[in-house]
């Protein structure tokens, strides 16, 4: 076998029609797959060997690409387009529910729908956030960073009160969204957003949340008016859930406070994150270049023009997952669904419903 | 290695379906082709306005001067000569009202709520357009029941003549002193009706006489002495000829049959999983029944034993609001958000069709928007199709052939506002349909020939091996999905 490698490899140093026809010929002549082999031992130096001549290969194939991109670039051609990976994203199942740009009944049934009043600006989110009716631990502390994300958010305690007498109180009082934070075993593991009036109710699955004080480095948000940013709600059922987020932060984002609150949507998990930012002028590595060489002005001036964004975590990180949305305020009993989960949906891995 | 979901649809027999959804809009449905057409959006008539979300429909689809009657969120029932959808522009229903001299074919009513102020407290969630009287009265009126929420039930007609809608209530009276009615039905004979609803029991109407001939009487309070409150989301009559068989889905999951006949608790009643039942549809044969729920299970249910036959597996995942079978097809219609009037497919044809196939369609609408179409047989999908809106109802126009329809379109488009054009053009399209039938005999009598065969081993061979796997599957599903709504509950036991 090893014999037979060496042989191949020095024929392949010869030229590359070679030796794609030997390598060719090479896989057929020594294609033990290393699920044949019955001996541990030569299995494992069988796929180790496999292994390696995969990564041997890969990494010719890359040397030659880059290459060719450089004679490219100096010889003042093209150089060819750059591959664009196939993820699951991107080889996403066609949806017929995707929403368009011209889509005149989509406006309308966006002007009709239950956050038009408060995206026009016409009444201007009040949040009530509550919790189940155990609470502790990591519990108090996520809404009390809720508190701090969510402008003009009330907390209240839970008491025993039903979810439906809160949402009746919740009307009364003029709050335009309930968040009810539910925690198990101490841990916050789902949350609920209704939207009041007249729904709708949307469950979301919580995962993976890190608290601010857990996060290196992070910042302390102020209390301006945030941006928010929603990526990739693209369906139907993802518009409404983006018009249901958008709907629990007021329309005026102040931009001098530089905090931005980001929902982005990837394979149906909307990941939040909460940020400020800042411009900076970067002066360092001028000085330095300054310093040690004294270039010409010219240059030192179109360097000192250049402006960096920087990013400062504020925390809370965590990532939702819907699991029901629910026409009207909340109801288990009689309600009616727009959407749930349902196990016969997950056909492929490909398939995305926001 | 990824799993693909390449949905066989097989298709559909040609059908045409009427869809309203809360934006008001009407859409016609319609799959073309002898094997396999895959149904399409071919009309939409009105402009997308939320004011004008449609609440309820009713449809005589009769062969010649077919008839529309649909009931509007502002509390006004429109009368629409479906077959010129000119006159289905809400935009020009409008302008009828502003304007007394155009108010042609098409008639608006505007219901006077005597006693409760609002519209929307009170919007109508029952209409019937009667297909008896219109016989025998001129073809230019037709009469209608409306029902309310709070109950104000009423039967008017309607001259649908050159001047605006007089709508004289022939009888007014009320159904129920409280709660809120949330269903009603007229039996096939049409002199007799159910209303039931948020704390009031079944209970059916001679329309004659306007007398409550029946009540239903709640069942007993359960082994722990609870008992659960009143609450009817639908309801309908078992079979065309016998008005005193009565199905009613409740809101706490159950399906009741009462015999009206026999005593009033009901003889039968089942659980059907766990949320409450949305929509229950008759089938032709007197003994089965449709029912969908609130979280988008549709399932066949024989009710002379209360034996679940199947369910309908086909990545429903918004409520179902209405379902609609096909007279004789073995087609059924349902909507997450939407309703459906299936459509009559032309006899010749149809005849051809139907013997070769044992299995019938099926509609229904979902809130998740889309229009389904079963195979009654086979339980399978044949197609879907994506609306956008929520939908409201769904209807069958069961006169339909290809031809016809797009002849209908034709003289919709040239058709101008003006009653004496389109009527000469309603006599000419007449006498071309009948040429067009007598052609399309010869023609449709080869396809028959050919085609239905194809299409019978088809639907033999998958009958044979869906049946099986699909007894298996029912089970297995079934018991997933209650423990899945069961952990649900669990979840939400603290917060509710």
């Amino acid at each position: 076998m090893g014999g037979k490698r060496k042989k191949g490899e020095s024929e392949g140093m010869e030229g590359d029609n070679d030796s794609k026809n030997n390598n060719k010929k090479m896989k057929q002549k020594s294609e033990i797959l290393p699920s044949s082999v019955k001996n541990k031992e030569k299995r494992s130096a069988v796929h180790a060997k496999l292994k390696h001549q995969k990564k041997v290969e890969k990494r010719k194939k890359l040397k030659a690409r880059d290459a060719a991109e450089k004679r490219a670039l100096e010889l003042g051609e093209e150089p060819a387009p750059k591959q664009i990976p196939r993820t699951i994203e991107n080889t996403r199942e066609a949806d017929e529910t995707v929403c368009m740009p011209d889509d005149e009944e989509l406006f309308a049934g966006n002007d009709a729908d239950e956050f038009s009043s408060i995206l026009k600006r016409d009444r201007t989110p009040k949040i009530l956030i509550t919790t189940c009716r155990f609470n502790s631990t990591r519990g108090p502390s996520f809404i009390s960073e809720l508190l701090s994300v969510i402008p003009n958010a009330h907390y209240n305690k839970r008491g025993t009160y039903d979810l439906k007498k809160i949402v009746e109180y919740a009307n009364n009082k003029e709050f335009t969204s309930i968040i009810v934070v539910h925690t198990n075993r101490r841990e916050p593991d789902a949350l609920l957003i209704i939207g009041l009036p007249d729904g709708p109710t949307a469950h979301f699955k919580l995962s993976s949340l890190v608290l601010r004080k857990d996060i290196k480095n992070h910042g302390n948000p102020t209390s301006h008016m945030p941006e928010l940013v929603l990526n990739n709600f693209t369906t139907r059922l993802g518009h409404r859930i983006g018009r249901l987020i958008q709907s629990l932060f007021p329309q005026d984002p102040n931009f001098r406070g530089r905090r931005v609150v980001t929902f982005h949507n990837q394979r149906d998990f909307i990941f939040f994150r909460h940020h400020r930012y800042v411009f900076e002028t970067k002066e360092s590595k001028q000085s330095d270049s300054k310093g040690k060489k004294a270039k010409d002005a010219k240059g030192e001036s179109i360097a000192k023009e250049k402006v960096v964004a920087r990013l400062q975590e504020c925390g809370p990180r965590f990532t939702l997952k819907l699991v029901s949305l629910q026409h009207g305020t909340f109801d288990t009993k009689g309600g009616e669904y727009e959407w749930v989960h349902k196990p016969e949906m997950d056909t492929s891995r490909r398939r995305f419903f926001l | 290695m990824p799993r693909t979901t390449a949905v066989e649809c097989p298709g559909c027999p040609p059908f045409r379906a009427l869809t309203f959804d809360a934006l008001g809009l009407i859409k016609g449905i319609e799959a073309r082709g002898k094997e396999g057409g895959v149904p399409k959006v071919v009309e939409r008539w009105g402009d997308p306005d939320a004011s004008k979300c449609v609440l309820a429909a009713s449809i005589d689809d009769r062969k010649t001067d077919p008839l529309l009657a649909v009931a509007r969120k502002s509390g006004r029932v429109s009368n629409l000569h479906f077959s010129s959808p000119v006159l289905v522009v809400p935009g020009q229903i409008e302008v009828e009202v502003l304007n007394p001299l155009n108010g042609e074919l098409s008639v608006t009513v505007s219901i006077v709520n005597s006693g409760s102020a609002r519209p929307e407290d009170d919007a109508i969630v029952g209409l019937h357009l009667f297909r008896r009287q219109r016989l025998e009265l001129t073809s230019r009126s037709c009469t209608l029941l409306t029902c309310t929420t709070k109950g104000n039930a009423s039967i008017r007609s309607v001259e649908m003549t050159d001047s605006p809608a007089d709508s004289g209530a022939l009888k007014t009276w009320s159904v129920c002193a409280s709660g809120n009615i949330s269903c009603s039905q007229v039996d096939g004979s049409e002199s007799y009706a159910i209303f039931g609803g948020k704390g009031v029991e079944v209970n059916m109407w001679d329309l004659d006489k306007c007398t409550k001939i029946w009540t239903g009487k709640p069942p007993p309070k359960n082994s722990l002495g609870i008992f659960t409150p009143t609450w009817f989301t639908s309801a309908t009559f078992l079979s065309k000829d016998d008005h005193r068989k009565v199905v009613a889905g409740t809101n706490s999951h159950q399906v009741r049959l009462y015999d009206v006949s026999a005593q009033r608790r009901p003889v039968i009643s089942f659980d059907f999983r766990e949320t409450s039942i949305k929509a229950v549809t008759e089938d032709l044969d007197g003994h089965t029944i449709y029912i969908g729920n609130g979280s988008g299970d549709l399932a066949s249910v024989d009710i002379r034993t209360g034996k679940l036959l199947g369910c309908f597996l086909g990545k429903c995942s918004g409520s179902i609001r209405s379902i609609a079978r096909h007279p004789e097809l073995p087609v059924i219609a349902s909507c997450g958000c939407v309703c459906m009037h299936i459509l009559h497919f032309g006899k010749l044809f149809f005849a051809g069709m139907a013997l070769q196939l044992a299995s019938q369609l099926v509609l229904f609408l979902g809130l998740d928007s889309y229009l389904r179409i079963w195979d009654i047989g086979t339980r399978q999908l044949l197609s879907s199709v994506f609306l956008k809106q929520h939908l409201t109802k769904v209807v069958f126009d069961t006169n339909f052939t290809e031809g016809i329809s797009r002849r209908v379109r034709e003289c919709g488009v040239g058709g101008a506002n003006n009653v004496m054009v389109l009527e000469v053009k309603h006599s000419a399209a007449d006498s071309t349909l009948h040429e067009a039938q007598s052609i399309g005999e010869v023609q449709s009598a080869d396809e028959t020939e050919k085609l239905p065969t194809k299409r019978k081993k088809s639907s033999k061979e998958d009958r044979g091996s869906r049946k099986k796997a699909s007894k298996v599957k029912d089970g297995s599903k079934k018991l997933k999905s209650k423990k899945r709504s069961k952990s649900l509950e669990n979840e939400f036991a603290d917060d509710a």
